[in-house]
């Protein structure tokens, strides 16, 4: 990708809510807040490993995640999820998403590493947002999985003393 | 406080614990000059309390799925072999196991905590009840024993009236719990309780009763002596937690006054009196909005939130179980008590408060925690330590001093800001979102603060979203478009905004 056409000198991050914050390219190493403009670093150091500096304060980063355009950063403890378009690719993302509907499927999975205790519902049953679906035990908790939409349950992936993984998929419901 | 050693039968103390209770101990048993033996575990051979204590009894060829703290044979067996005078168990595993303390006295070890009879008793949900109730302590209205089944639950809960909390008979720690505000739920709450306790604490004996709604957690420390002398050192308020599990304490309580605090205090060790209770325990309460207040449990044992309690009091509870088990006397009487401006704890755990306080275990690649006058750390990690599954997700106890209140939350806020960990997700983003709640400020909040209060469970600004979203940028840049590196054309980019962008591209 050596593309020196007009148009290519902005980026955008999209964020998972669907933000949108755009930025210069090349990327410059300040960034513009009302009529000021404050210096943003990168940097490293023996102690803390890599932070971001801003307004004199540092904010240890992290890269959880990077694939393609899709990243995954912890910023001061909390992690973001951006993907990075050019300004073509914001446009065709734009057009494919004007034609895109709701998604008719959710996926419940997993919330995190544990052992399944019970699975409250059958393929076919209905159920309604908020309503426990699954009980999994981690760290010596009994958690109730709640169903994140109204809707038909389709698929069961799961039985009771089964170990599971974080992000496994555990049942599949049809929005309704 | 002097302390000769030679009037101490304890001289070698055998810690049946891990993490950072263990390293807690330790401390105070060096400054009393008493060596400690610690198990080192296959689990976690590298973790801090190992390198700390004097003695190291090496187990890690035991590869039972049963943890060696909780294996009552085997620490027996291990303090004979290690020749150790006394056992203390921390909190958890056995601490507040009645069979266990029974067994180091029959073997000739001292026991660091309150008699067996008087574990039992208050370990047994209901029979504390009952002796709360003997006592004259006011209860909440409950079962009159434990609920055999989903039925025998819905009768008694009709009788006393929608919602009830169902509780685990042997529970503790919050586990086994379950809140049932109409009859349709009473039979899945039941089960879910009933199961929690079975694998929590081999019991699966629950009971109910009327739930206060929005209560403060109101807790008292309790410190008795073998000759029956018993004080209490003042209350933690402990209701910011979530699904019953603290998440931070401080001492003392905006919701008391003195005449409060002496009438609480006075039922506390009326309760820890009526099972002659010796040794560090904890009287938890239930204060209504009406200052009415409620006896709920007490805890046999030293707990994870002992620190705020010491830094306003200025004794060492530690020490103070060691003397008790050696059989001193109490040299502090209850108006030698007085309570010194302010203390917070912020439990740092590995769990990720984006996703629902779900715990992530994993390994500590690095970390910094900072020290001051105002901060005491408590904790049993260091870097390259791993927050294992077997175990809970705790990192370390922020423990914080102030004047006051007020002073005790600003420094707080600044202590925050200089813990660094690196590797795993922390509570730390609801820590730093907490001490700019105005609600939390005014210290009005109550048990159900975190789940109806709040709408978001951390702290993320703007900017802070802003500059992640410009180190994707940079990333994919690095990434993408290795000429952009060549440092060229700085001056044709003019210097912009993102977010005015933002609203023009939201315009489209």
């Amino acid at each position: 990708m050596s593309d020196k056409k007009p148009g290519l000198n902005k980026l955008y991050a999209l964020s998972s809510e669907n933000k949108v914050f755009c930025f210069p390219r090349p990327l410059k190493h300040s960034i513009k807040i009302g009529k000021r403009v404050y210096d943003v670093r990168l940097k490293t150091d023996d102690k803390f490993g890599t932070y971001i500096l801003w307004k004199n304060r540092k904010y240890p980063v992290e890269i959880v995640r990077s694939r393609q355009n899709k990243y995954e950063i912890l910023f001061n403890d909390i992690s973001y999820t951006f993907t990075v378009e050019t300004p073509f690719s914001l446009k065709r993302l734009k057009v494919l998403g004007s034609g895109r509907g709701k998604a008719e499927k959710e996926l419940v999975k997993a919330p995190m590493p544990g052992k399944i205790i019970d699975v409250l519902v059958r393929e076919g049953a209905s159920v309604l947002r908020g309503e426990p679906v699954i009980i999994l035990e981690a760290m010596k908790m009994q958690n109730e999985i709640q169903s994140p939409v109204n809707g038909r349950v389709t698929a069961v992936n799961t039985r009771p003393n089964t170990n599971v993984m974080k992000d496994d998929p555990l049942l599949e419901i049809k929005i309704e | 406080m002097n302390i000769k050693s030679t009037d101490m039968k304890i001289k070698r103390i055998l810690i049946a614990n891990r993490g950072e209770i263990a390293v807690r101990i330790i401390k105070t048993a060096a400054r009393m000059k008493i060596s400690t033996i610690v198990i080192k575990t296959a689990v976690e051979p590298n973790a801090m309390y190992v390198s700390m204590a004097d003695i190291v009894y090496d187990n890690t060829e035991d590869t039972s799925d049963i943890p060696v703290f909780l294996n009552i044979d085997k620490l027996i067996e291990i303090a004979g072999k290690t020749n150790a005078d006394a056992v203390h168990p921390g909190y958890g595993f056995l601490a507040e196991n009645a069979y266990f303390a029974q067994k180091c006295i029959d073997n000739n070890i001292i026991f660091i905590g309150p008699s067996p009879d008087a574990i039992y008793k208050m370990g047994n949900k209901t029979i504390a009840r009952r002796i709360a109730l003997a006592s004259g302590i006011p209860m909440a209205v409950g079962s009159e024993g434990n609920i055999g089944n989903e039925d025998e639950a819905m009768a008694v809960a009709g009788k006393i009236g929608y919602p009830i909390i169902i509780k685990a008979a042997s529970g503790g720690g919050g586990r086994g719990m379950r809140i049932v505000r109409n009859p349709q739920e009473m039979e899945r709450m039941f089960i879910i309780a009933s199961k929690e306790a079975e694998t929590a604490f081999n019991d699966p004996s629950v009971f109910i009763e009327k739930y206060i709604e929005n209560p403060k957690h109101i807790e008292f420390q309790i410190l008795g002596d073998t000759a029956g002398n018993i004080i209490h050192l003042g209350e933690r308020d402990c209701s910011i937690q979530r699904k019953h599990q603290k998440l931070l304490e401080e001492a003392p309580s905006v919701a008391l006054d003195e005449e409060l605090r002496k009438t609480m205090g006075n039922m506390a060790v009326r309760i820890a009196a009526a099972v002659n209770y010796y040794s560090a325990g904890t009287v938890e309460f239930l204060l209504d909005s009406d200052k009415n207040f409620y006896f709920m449990e007490m805890n046999t044992r030293i707990q994870v939130e002992h620190p705020v309690t010491e830094i306003v009091t200025g004794i060492d509870l530690i020490e103070q179980q060691i003397l008790v088990a050696n059989g001193d006397k109490l040299k502090i009487r209850q108006n030698d008590v007085n309570l010194k401006g302010w203390a917070i704890e912020c439990r740092i755990n590995a769990e990720d408060v984006q996703s629902g306080f779900a715990p992530v275990p994993g390994r500590i690649e690095n970390l910094s925690l900072p020290s001051a006058p105002y901060i005491r750390v408590d904790t049993g990690v260091q870097a390259g330590s791993s927050v294992v599954a077997n175990y809970d997700s705790m990192i370390a106890k922020l423990i914080i001093s102030g004047r006051d209140r007020k002073d005790a939350i600003r420094n707080c806020k600044m202590a925050l800001d200089k813990v660094w960990i690196k590797g795993t997700k922390t509570t730390l983003p609801f820590f730093r979102m907490l001490v700019r709640n105005q609600k939390f400020l005014n210290g009005d909040f109550t048990t159900a603060f975190i789940e109806k209060d709040l709408d978001k469970y951390f702290l993320s600004s703007e900017y802070e979203e802003m500059l992640a979203a410009w180190l994707a940028t940079k990333l994919f840049i690095e990434e993408n478009f290795l000429e952009d590196s060549i440092p060229v054309d700085f001056e044709h980019t003019s210097e912009m905004s993102p977010w005015l962008l933002n609203k023009r591209i939201n315009q489209f």
